[in-house]
């Protein structure tokens, strides 16, 4: 158990760097350059951690604060999130509610740094960022409420326990991995809804939102937005994962080479296609969601003994 | 003790001297109150009075149990609050020779009326307080009468409310056929029966109540009356008195025993519904009282939803989901007192520095009122469900209630996962409105020179803003002080089992949340102290450097987005000129209003309803169908109502 739990930690510090560098990598890849090394982020955010910041006179105390917050509730969420497929550093019941809310907290206080500067691209960032988190937060919480129908727990970790044995419960499970996987995709910025690399203010929704910031600050958001990647991708793995909630070692590996599979998909995707124009994102939203009311209703047909 | 302090309020003439008569009478009757309420809160017995009157009152029974002792609790000292909070906030006015007499006066008299709707047995008294806290209300709201916006949304509120006491006088006519007594009793003793009476009294006193408490579509009024209102009458009715009308929804609940599923369904669809369309108005508002009001709307929704878990739990006798549902129901209603007289007296203290509440209009306030910042961004995380405050907790309890399974068929269980997706869809929104709301009002630079220059309020005003604040975050970090309160309560329904356990299955999340208050306050303070050394520039603007505030974001502009998803819902009026060719010469604009469609749809009926009737009617000779379906139609409803009053 405690083995578990150093791996969980270890895992914790580790993978989101590996992660954001395996996509990189990939995007490299397939545009046909070398790419940076696989720990560049990390490379990063230390540098970035010998820098000193800078702030707007425009900011009050909370523009600093803000970006320890989002660190803050990032690391606390993924304590409930089973990164190796199997119990977590942390469960009870309906810890995916702490879960939704306490990454709406992280959310707020980026937004509300965003406004602080007084800049209109910042605004811009925050109001986008806000409309999509209203149409992602349901679709988290249609797959977990179908989850937890399904398999009859109320924990996280449980509920991601993939099922398979009859056509209703393949129909919820596939429809499930489909939301999870937008939701990883919008609330961790990347393409098809936000470019994560692009120049152009403009089209930007995270990036737009930490113009500002600079130094340490620039660091905790960086290492946030990592580790919410690494919980977001340990969701789909652990539904993936044919050993998921047993506490064995190559439950773990399995998981871990899940993410990292995860991981070159989303790097291919970003790579094959180009971000969607800010008018049709919230259709691709509803994808989520609509695949999130398709869970939701193949449990009746389970439940009620369908085949 | 509270009508002599009305009195004397009424007859000092210096304000200062009514403002101390109505305060010292309010603490009072406080104490006097807790002396009373606090040994039934901890399982008691109920305190009970009897007075004989004459005709029609007859015996008229006062009985202060677990439910009125929950209300009475926090009502009360709020009101008090309330009170404080008007000697800064109306001096001004004072300063000007108004006399605030009755202003105090008035607040004491919603105060007694506290006291008679929270305790009496009696629907005859029962309505003698609904009135008074109706006229009460009423005559606060229109404080500022010479203006005479404020005087339509005061005549606004006087005719909404009493819709709504003509629907429950019906009830009461129909239970008083029925019983042939005024006495809660006796009502219980008919209601606890089947009969073809009790859905029609159970709709009819549904909608009373919900007109009283703002429930979606009957919340019109609201927005406006509590616009208009002085702060503290925004808070205290938004906050307190309309908490009447689901103390009385509760109040009936209990006379009428073991409810049918259909009003489970009912209750919780309502809720829903008006949490759903309350959060969707607030997306939208330029001005923060009206804002604030919609809120409203949202919170009793979200409570209500409780409320309807729990009349499910009750039908299926599940007695793990009925406890989850009420507590969770009457959890929200106690936060949604802190929290929303909070925000309503951060509003009132931006419009005393600068005299509008519009958000356009303003920006930067942070650094002019410190206090009132922080205090409105504790309030505004509260009331957007965030942990670690006392908002997610009661939302936390709800939606273990919707998400549990425990529901007997599957058909169920998935509309109460449905449910629970709506209310994490009103707690997203809830979020974007509130980071609207801050971020636009205290942040960033202020976006109108024209806007009064003031400073910090008071501190009379900051008092009981403090003490909000503090009741939001003890009831967030230690909500065993809630739950205390409500247990009592939840003991007097009859499926509860002899010891109630709520917070064993909160501890969890309990410790969760202090761990992140604590970690959050630790990196707070480290960040902050470290800030406060850095460097300095001016926010980077693109290479841009003539920036003025004028090119910062507004709140529509942030809306957008949002409001275009939900255009179907959020109507708005645009009046644009939109410039033209490559060298415009013309003077361009665009202005967008969002108004209630609610209300714009009721108006339309209200001027041209005459006309409608007219096409109708010309329409019936011409047209055999039409008038096959509307004769249909009038006999169904004289059906219905025939056999409504024929039946036992």
């Amino acid at each position: 158990m405690m083995l578990a739990r150093l791996l969980n930690i270890v895992a914790l510090l580790v993978m989101p760097f590996v992660l954001i560098g395996v996509i990189n990598r990939v995007k490299s890849l397939w545009s046909g350059r070398k790419g940076p090394p696989i720990l560049q982020s990390a490379y990063d955010v230390a540098r970035l951690l010998r820098k000193s910041p800078v702030y707007s006179t425009t900011t009050t105390p909370l523009f600093r604060i803000a970006p320890y917050v989002f660190l803050v509730t990032a690391v606390g969420t993924s304590a409930v999130v089973p990164l190796l497929g199997s119990a977590p550093l942390f469960a009870f019941p309906f810890d995916f509610v702490w879960l939704a809310y306490a990454w709406g907290l992280g959310r707020v206080a980026i937004m509300l740094a965003a406004l602080d500067t007084g800049s209109p691209f910042e605004g811009m960032g925050a109001s986008r960022e806000a409309t999509f988190a209203t149409l992602i937060e349901p679709a988290l919480f249609l797959v977990a409420g179908s989850l937890c129908l399904l398999t009859g727990t109320h924990t996280l970790h449980e509920a991601l326990v993939p099922h398979i044995n009859s056509a209703a419960e393949i129909v919820a499970w596939a429809a499930s991995i489909v939301a999870l996987l937008i939701v990883l995709q919008v609330e961790t910025a990347r393409m098809p809804i936000d470019d994560p690399t692009t120049h152009l203010e403009l089209t930007m929704i995270h990036e737009a939102m930490v113009l500002d910031h600079s130094g340490p600050d620039l660091a905790a958001i960086q290492v946030g937005t990592a580790i919410k990647f690494f919980a977001g991708a340990s969701f789909v793995a652990t539904l993936m994962n044919p050993w998921a909630g047993s506490n064995t070692l190559r439950c773990a590996v399995m998981n871990l080479a899940l993410c990292i599979l995860i991981a070159v998909a989303i790097g291919s995707i970003e790579s094959l296609i180009a971000r969607f124009k800010l008018r049709s994102v919230p259709q691709y939203i509803v994808v989520a969601l609509s695949s999130g009311v398709v869970a939701l209703l193949a449990t009746t047909w389970r439940i009620d003994g369908g085949p | 003790m509270l009508l002599v302090g009305a009195l004397l309020a009424l007859a000092l003439r210096s304000n200062r001297a009514s403002a101390a008569a109505a305060i010292t009478s309010q603490a009072v009757a406080t104490v006097l109150m807790l002396g009373t309420v606090v040994p039934i809160l901890g399982g008691g017995t109920p305190f009970e009075v009897t007075w004989e009157w004459p005709r029609p009152v007859e015996s008229m029974a006062f009985r202060v149990d677990a439910l009125g002792a929950f209300f009475l609790v926090w009502s009360l000292p709020m009101t008090l609050l309330g009170t404080l909070y008007a000697v800064g906030y109306l001096q001004p006015y004072f300063a000007r020779g108004r006399h605030g007499g009755p202003h105090f006066a008035l607040l004491n008299m919603v105060s007694a009326s506290f006291v008679l709707i929270y305790s009496v047995q009696n629907a005859l008294a029962f309505l003698l307080g609904w009135e008074i806290a109706a006229v009460a209300a009423w005559l606060l709201v229109i404080w500022d009468y010479r203006n005479q916006k404020i005087r339509f949304a005061g005549f606004n509120y006087l005719v909404s409310t009493h819709v709504g006491l003509f629907v429950l006088v019906a009830a009461f006519m129909l239970l008083h056929s029925k019983t042939d007594s005024m006495d809660f009793r006796a009502f219980g003793n008919f209601l606890e029966k089947p009969s073809r009476a009790r859905g029609t009294i159970f709709i009819l006193l549904g909608v009373a109540f919900a007109l009283k408490s703002a429930f979606f579509p009957f919340h019109t009024w609201l927005p406006r009356a509590h616009a208009a209102a002085p702060a503290e009458v925004s808070a205290l009715m938004s906050g307190v008195i309309h908490k009447a009308g689901l103390f009385a929804f509760l109040r009936f609940t209990l006379l009428m025993g073991r409810p049918d599923e259909w009003m489970g369904w009912t209750v919780l669809a309502f809720g829903a519904l008006s949490a759903f369309f309350g959060v969707l108005y607030t997306s939208t508002q330029r001005d923060l009282k009206r804002l604030l009001g919609y809120s409203s709307t949202e919170n009793v929704g979200i409570a209500a939803m409780g409320f309807g878990v729990g009349y499910l739990g009750w039908t299926w006798g599940i007695p793990a989901l009925a406890v989850g549902g009420f507590a969770g129901g009457l959890l929200h209603l106690l936060n949604h007192a802190f929290f929303k007289c909070l925000l309503f007296y951060a509003a009132g203290s931006v419009y005393h520095a600068t005299h509008t509440v519009d958000i356009e209009r303003l920006g930067g306030l942070a650094k002019r009122l410190p206090y009132t910042a922080n205090l409105f961004l504790l309030g505004g995380l509260a009331i957007a469900g965030l942990p670690p405050l006392n908002g997610f907790i009661s939302e936390f309890v709800i939606y273990s209630g919707l998400l549990s399974g425990r529901a007997p068929t599957s058909q169920s269980n998935v509309a109460l996962v449905a449910a629970a997706v709506a209310l994490a869809f009103v707690g997203a929104v809830s979020a974007l409105s509130m980071t609207r709301a801050f971020g636009h009002t205290f942040l960033g630079t202020a976006r109108d020179a024209s806007v009064h220059d003031g400073d910090e309020a008071p501190t009379s005003m900051l008092i009981p803003m403090l003490l909000h604040g503090l009741g939001v975050v003890i009831l967030g970090l230690a909500p065993e002080l809630g739950i205390a309160l409500i247990s009592a309560a939840l003991k007097l329904f009859p499926f509860a089992p002899a010891t109630i356990d709520i917070l064993t299955p909160l501890t969890p999340i309990v410790w969760a949340s202090r761990l992140l208050a604590g970690v959050l306050l630790v990196a707070g303070i480290l960040a902050w102290q470290r800030g406060k050394r850095a460097r300095q520039s001016v926010t980077w603007g693109c290479g841009y450097t003539a920036a003025t505030p004028r090119v910062q974001y507004t709140g529509s502009s942030f809306t957008e987005p949002f409001a275009r998803i939900f255009e179907a819902f959020l109507p708005s009026v645009r009046r644009e000129r939109l410039p033209e060719g490559v060298f415009p010469q013309a003077e361009s604009h665009l202005s967008t209003h969002h108004v209630d469609p609610v209300e714009r749809r009721i108006f339309e009926v209200l001027g041209q309803g005459e006309d409608l009737v007219v096409q109708a009617s010309e329409r019936i000779p011409e047209q055999p169908h039409f008038a096959f379906a509307a004769g249909l139609i009038v006999l169904i409803v004289i059906g219905v109502l025939v056999s409504g009053g024929v039946s036992p």
